[in-house]
């Protein structure tokens, strides 16, 4: 039971920082490297201020999310949308946008790692004590029970939005196929704006929140988590937000069991031959659509 | 002379290392599969180099031959299960495939030395056996990129559907990728470990493929020329940028988030851009002169040459 | 990545016995186009002498680099000061390996190519120590280490190492589990770093063995392991009442937090990568963790004691075990240019095979020795109390 609840967590975690790489990734078709970055640069800068003055949880968190808006809104405008705009075809797009956001991520990490002299950074001033409820035989902290909510409520929410709301479709169109879109009058650019914008403040927000969990984050955690997320949306199958739950609980669910029942030594092999084997099965993933565009 | 060689014999290797590397990326690319496979490639051919020299003694030449065959054939056997996968889908499996040769490289005993590595691999590497075995992958890669072969090619990338019409075997050319990305990834990775005597985990983490990609894409990603000038590239900057100071990552980072942005097809389509753009001026002139031969102006016979320039020099 | 920590010693003297043999196969062949060593008249030293320290300043393994140069300095200084080599100045090329083997290879390569180098100071990491090793032992460039616990760091007559290995002195930590009455300990290890695996897989069990404690089960973390609930889970359900936690930098902190608030409070032994405020950001939580070390500022030794006294003057702050092993690596160097009175490599490689038999001292204590070209301490056993380390006894 006490591993269920640690799985759930890991899913939660994964999720809040897959859910807006794969909003951006399949609406706007921008794959950002720069993801990791965002999301660990959203912690380090609340810890910069808890330096100087000292905040409640909700305060931290709303700035985590801001950080992350603001640092995902600047490489939309000045690297992702520079980079469309002088592409001949979406093939080199594509992997133009990589570089664009491997290169960008590179530039927070290294002040970051260069502030932080390459140790971890905490939360510590903040006004939040971690209280541990037990029940029966389990343990939960608050700060699980937060992220659980905060995972469950947004994915959910956001599940809703892109099926029902106006905007959500047009965002989803958008992932369809762009030409069409915008003959039907649908604002790209601004609504890619928006759209990154989210996703940032996403990736600022399970910064926080995983920092909080774990007590401490190196300048490198980004990178760790933008693998695993990548293989959690791939799992899932891209464009589908059900599909990225999915993704996210199956892969945390096969680590937790992995870490419980062996040694541990293969855990990584075992996450990762899992993807293998769903590929295998279904081409495009568990819920994802046939691919229209090519890569 | 002498002097800068030995001071920067390790760049100097690194450099020949770095152009397989990107090679093995770039290959599949080219062909329309987005493979990242050459990275587990590389740590393929490095562990069975490794155990080729410290077990069997093997000389530099056939360990590199070699283990460039092991990674091949790996590389055959994941493409025959993989092969039907597309775009992100298969950059993602090939991304699995690397993660888990590198968690085989932890967890493999004394095969790999697990998180101690392999060390004491003392062959008889010299610089011309690498310049050797560079040159010899490079005009091989160069040949498929000319005539009717990169024709095809080019065809296989640009519309598979196409091409299958038109009765060129796509499945044969995308296995192919595999295999040559495998063989050039397995002889990187070989040659690493001879010039630097020892590997580890990590060594073969998925920092290679970022490296990998950094090079192909700032250099060029459709010909061998971009590969070598992204492999020339990213092994010399950071020693460059170490004027810079203690802000060298940064302008790292910038360096190549404006390569990315500004430079569409590489460093090695703006040289061709460029000379394009040299070629069209000339031929304007060339052709202002012809004209004006034509209105009886000149009188001289001396332009004989053709006019006609080949506008898809490159892409 | 942040394999800098000491590896452990298995299998390492077989292997770098084989190793030796091979390199020195290899020299016999390759050497011929020697004399490349300085070809500086015997026995009169320059005004100066650049002795080029190349290890990481930046990147993952920055901070301890950053670390150790103070000590590093602390000697130079020392050394000048006191005019010990009579009129010489010693001068430091600091080269940054921003974390790279690859840099750590190439920034020896250029220093063997210039002549009037008579010896290195290597990388603390392992993974760029190992790519430099076999270098200078082609190119007969005396070298000398800190950290880089690797078996491949030390492999013949000009490869040295200023630091004991974590597991040589692990043992120490039997009397803390005797104090705290161990009989069942849980283990949990990050198996990637060849250190820590070493120290999982034999110090620990050999330690628990030696007072009769059994392991109740060992769970391996892999590098991409930020979350430490499910091992933890694992570990607890077998009631172990200590637990060996043993993981590299800011991960010892995040598992210190999550074992606490799985709810175990008993005693917990880590290792010395938990040191240097890495546990900080865990607080409270951190409290009751103890390692061995090979060297702790609180200690009685008086000539760790000087360098400590030393060190505040110059720094106003407490040396961590990098300054102390940097310091006594500059020290070792130094004395053996004085030694060889000439800066020619071989005589500098030889007057440091005298050096490792006699009895040494410095930061890291006094009459410390040497096992072949590697450091040998008793170490110490220190606790942290949620905001600082406390020293709790040393080695008898």
């Amino acid at each position: 039971m006490q591993e269920i609840i640690g799985a759930l967590t890991l899913g939660s975690i994964y999720l809040l920082f897959a859910l807006g790489m794969s909003i951006v990734w399949g609406s706007i078709g921008i794959l950002n490297f720069a993801h990791g970055a965002i999301f660990m640069f959203s912690a380090f800068i609340c810890h910069q201020i808890l330096k100087s003055y000292e905040a409640p949880f909700v305060v931290v968190a709303l700035l985590g999310m801001l950080v992350g808006s603001a640092m995902s809104v600047l490489m939309q405008v000045l690297v992702f949308e520079q980079i469309l705009k002088r592409s001949t075809s979406e093939r080199s797009a594509d992997v133009r946008i990589l570089i664009g956001g491997i290169g960008a991520g590179i530039i927070p990490l290294a002040i970051a790692e260069h502030i932080t002299k390459n140790q971890a950074f905490g939360l510590e001033r903040s006004s939040f004590d971690i209280h541990v409820f037990e029940v029966a035989d389990l343990r939960i902290t608050n700060i699980q029970i937060i992220t659980l909510a905060c995972a469950g409520v947004l994915a959910v929410a956001i599940g809703t939005w892109l099926n029902r709301s106006r905007q959500g479709l047009a965002l989803r169109s958008i992932g369809v196929d762009a030409e069409v879109a915008s003959m039907m009058g649908i604002n790209r650019a601004r609504l890619a704006t928006v759209t990154m914008a989210f996703a940032g403040a996403l990736a600022g927000l399970a910064g926080v929140l995983l920092t909080y969990q774990l007590g401490a984050l190196t300048p490198d955690s980004g990178d760790i988590l933008l693998v695993k997320a990548f293989a959690c949306v791939i799992l899932g199958g891209l464009g589908s937000t059900l599909g990225v739950v999915t993704g996210c609980f199956m892969l945390a669910a096969a680590e937790t069991f992995v870490l419980t029942q062996t040694s541990g030594m293969w855990v990584e092999a075992i996450a990762f031959g899992l993807i293998f084997v769903v590929l295998l099965v279904r081409p495009v993933g568990l819920f994802g659509r046939q691919e229209v565009r090519r890569v | 002379m002498n002097t800068f060689y030995d001071a920067n014999i390790v760049l100097i290797q690194a450099t020949f290392v770095g152009i397989l590397l990107a090679l093995s990326v770039q290959v599949p690319l080219r062909m329309g599969v987005f493979s990242f496979a050459g990275a587990g490639s590389y740590g393929i051919g490095a562990y069975a180099a490794a155990n080729l020299v410290i077990r069997q003694d093997f000389p530099a030449l056939p360990t590199l031959v070699l283990s460039g065959v092991v990674a091949a054939l790996v590389g055959l056997a994941l493409g025959l299960v993989i092969y039907r996968l597309n775009g992100l889908y298969l950059a993602m499996a090939t991304v699995a495939f690397d993660l888990t040769v590198g968690v085989i490289a932890v967890n493999g005993g004394e095969w790999t030395g697990g998180a101690n590595g392999l060390f004491g691999v003392l062959t008889d590497l010299t610089l011309p056996i690498i310049v050797v075995v560079v040159l010899a992958c490079v005009v091989g890669v160069a040949i498929t990129e000319h005539g009717r072969t990169g024709r095809r090619v080019d065809a296989v990338r640009e519309d598979p559907e196409l091409a299958a019409s038109m009765g060129i075997n796509v499945r044969r050319y995308r296995l192919l990728a595999f295999v040559a990305s495998g063989f050039l990834g397995g002889v990187a990775g070989a040659m690493n470990v001879l010039a630097r005597t020892t590997i580890g985990p990590a060594d073969v983490g998925f920092g290679l493929v970022i490296l990998a990609l950094t090079m192909i894409i700032v250099g060029g990603a459709l010909s061998w020329k971009g590969a070598v000038i992204g492999a020339l590239l990213f092994t010399w900057l950071p020693e460059a940028l170490t004027l810079v100071g203690e802000w060298q990552e940064l302008v790292y980072g910038f360096i190549v988030l404006l390569a990315g942005i500004f430079l569409p097809r590489g460093l090695h389509g703006l040289y061709v851009d460029g000379r394009r753009g040299v070629a069209a001026r000339r031929r304007r002139s060339r052709l202002a002169r012809v004209e004006r031969q034509m209105a009886g102006e000149i009188d001289s016979d001396a332009e004989a040459e053709p006019v006609a320039v080949d506008e898809r020099v490159g892409s | 990545m942040n394999s800098w920590l000491n590896r452990g010693t298995r299998n390492s003297a077989a292997r770098t016995g084989v190793v030796a043999l091979a390199v020195s196969a290899l020299l016999m062949t390759a050497a011929c186009g020697g004399g490349d060593s300085a070809g500086d008249s015997e026995g009169a030293l320059p005004a100066e002498i650049t002795i080029p320290l190349s290890t990481p300043l930046t990147g993952a393994s920055g901070f301890a680099g950053v670390a150790a140069e103070k000590g590093y300095d602390l000697a130079l200084k020392e050394v000048n000061d006191s005019d010990f080599l009579g009129g010489t100045k010693l001068k430091l090329d600091k080269l940054d390996t921003k974390s790279t083997p690859q840099q750590a290879a190439s920034d020896l390569s250029s220093a063997i190519a210039n002549k009037s180098v008579p010896a290195v100071l290597g990388s603390i990491a392992s993974g760029e120590a190992v790519a430099q090793s076999p270098l200078a032992e082609k190119q007969g460039m005396p070298i000398v280490y800190i950290q880089a616990g690797s078996p491949g760091v030390l492999v013949g007559d000009y490869t040295y190492r200023l630091t004991a290995p974590q597991g040589s002195y692990y043992p120490i930590i039997e009397k803390y589990l005797k104090d705290k009455r161990a009989t069942k300990i849980g283990v949990i290890y990050g198996s990637w770093v060849p250190t820590i695996k070493d120290l999982g897989e034999n110090a620990v069990p050999a330690a628990a063995e030696a007072v009769g404690a059994t392991i109740t089960t060992t769970v391996a973390t892999q590098q991409t392991t930020q979350d430490f609930s499910a091992p933890i889970s694992k570990v607890l359900k077998t009631n172990p009442d200590v637990v060996a936690l043993l993981q590299i930098g800011a991960a010892n902190a995040t598992a210190m937090k999550q074992l606490r608030e799985a709810g175990f409070d008993g005693p917990v032994i880590g290792n010395s990568s938990a040191g240097a405020g890495n546990l900080k950001p865990a607080g409270a939580a951190g409290a009751g963790m103890a390692w061995p070390v090979d060297f702790d500022h609180q200690t009685t030794d008086p000539a760790s004691t000087k360098f400590v006294e030393d060190f505040q003057k110059e720094y106003g702050e407490v040396p961590l075990t990098y300054a102390a092993e940097g310091y006594d690596a500059l020290w070792f160097v130094a004395r053996a240019i004085k030694a060889a009175d000439s800066t020619d490599r071989e005589a500098v490689k030889d007057a440091m095979q005298e050096l490792v038999k006699k009895p040494f001292t410095g930061a890291m204590g006094t009459d410390r020795t040497f096992e072949g070209n590697d450091f040998r301490v008793p170490g110490v056993v220190i606790e942290w109390d949620g905001t600082k380390e406390n020293f709790v006894y040393a080695a008898e």
